[in-house]
């Protein structure tokens, strides 16, 4: 019988890093999403999302123009986990540790947020998966990984159907 | 660049003073075109500096970004602050859903029709969805 490591699919993409090319890994996540991993409609927008959020960070923050981001898609049927690793030589380079601290400071409800930027990964992808880690990597760069689980209480609605949107209810 | 396109037009308000524009956006909003196609929209509120609103067709918005969220919290802003409401109509539910959770729907309401959204930001009642039913316009 397989064991659970056994029965993980893993797969890495290059991407250069020019916004342009971050449409195809929304269309690849997408599909990806929705027919093969254990994951609905519903989710396999949010992951087209998520991973375009740290596709974007790592081209902002982590890589020179005109070198790569890599991306690594890990999915059984217990979870999916995405990482997307610069190579640390960009303009705004940023530790794990200082990642970490802006990400707490800004999910935090009081924060408010007034800029254009920033809302990526403190509100959709921590809002949206049950893991997010940062590392710093051994050749400078820096790697964000974020997992979602199946099988658990924040999962129910793993394999919904995207909803049609009739009037949104204020809480 | 990613293809996106934004038209505006104007709303008939029948009040003086009062300026609605419909602004459709078509495609995905995302890195490689938001910064330039948000310039649009600065340049449609500093022309009519008070009591502007704007509604947004997102209909066939297929995909936006968490900076397309920041530059359309940015507009609300700016609108709010100068006697105008800001409403979106029919976004699609992958749209609808990133905007829920950001938080931004408390501030800017999705309705289902134009007609709705049109009663939400030239009546006085709140811009919500749990406005009473639209009205026929006068």
């Amino acid at each position: 019988m397989p064991s659970q490591e056994q029965e993980q699919t893993k797969i890495t993409v290059i991407l250069p890093t020019n916004a342009y090319f971050t449409a195809g890994i929304r269309d690849f996540t997408l599909n990806l999403i929705k027919n093969t991993a254990h994951f609905g409609e519903k989710w396999a927008y949010r992951f087209q999302l998520i991973v375009d959020e740290l596709c974007n960070n790592a081209i902002e923050h982590g890589t020179k123009a005109g070198e790569d981001i890599k991306i690594t898609f890990i999915y059984s049927h217990e979870f999916i986990e995405i990482s997307v690793e610069d190579n640390g030589n960009g303009k705004n380079k940023t530790s794990a540790k200082e990642m970490e601290k802006l990400v707490e400071e800004r999910k935090n409800p009081a924060y408010v947020n007034a800029g254009i930027r920033g809302r990526g990964l403190s509100k959709i992808v921590v809002n949206w998966t049950d893991e997010l880690k940062f590392e710093d990597m051994p050749k400078g760069g820096l790697k964000v990984t974020a997992k979602k689980l199946l099988n658990t209480p924040k999962s129910e609605d793993i394999n919904a159907p995207m909803e049609s949107t009739n009037h949104i209810i204020l809480k | 660049m990613t293809e996106v396109n934004i038209t505006v037009e104007d709303v008939q308000t029948g009040k003086e003073n009062t300026f609605v524009k419909l602004v459709t956006i078509v495609g995905q909003l995302d890195e490689s075109n938001v910064d330039e196609k948000s310039t649009m929209i600065y340049e449609l509120i500093s022309k009519t500096p008070a009591n502007l609103s704007l509604i947004f067709n997102l209909e066939n918005l297929e995909y936006m970004n968490s900076k397309s969220i920041g530059y359309l919290t940015d507009w609300y802003g700016k609108i709010s602050s100068a006697n105008g409401k800001m409403v979106i109509v029919k976004a699609k539910p992958n749209v609808a859903d990133v905007l829920q959770v950001v938080g931004l729907t408390q501030l800017i309401p999705i309705f289902n029709s134009l007609e709705e959204a049109k009663f939400a930001v030239l009546n006085d009642a709140p811009a919500t969805p749990e406005a009473p039913a639209a009205a026929p316009q006068a």
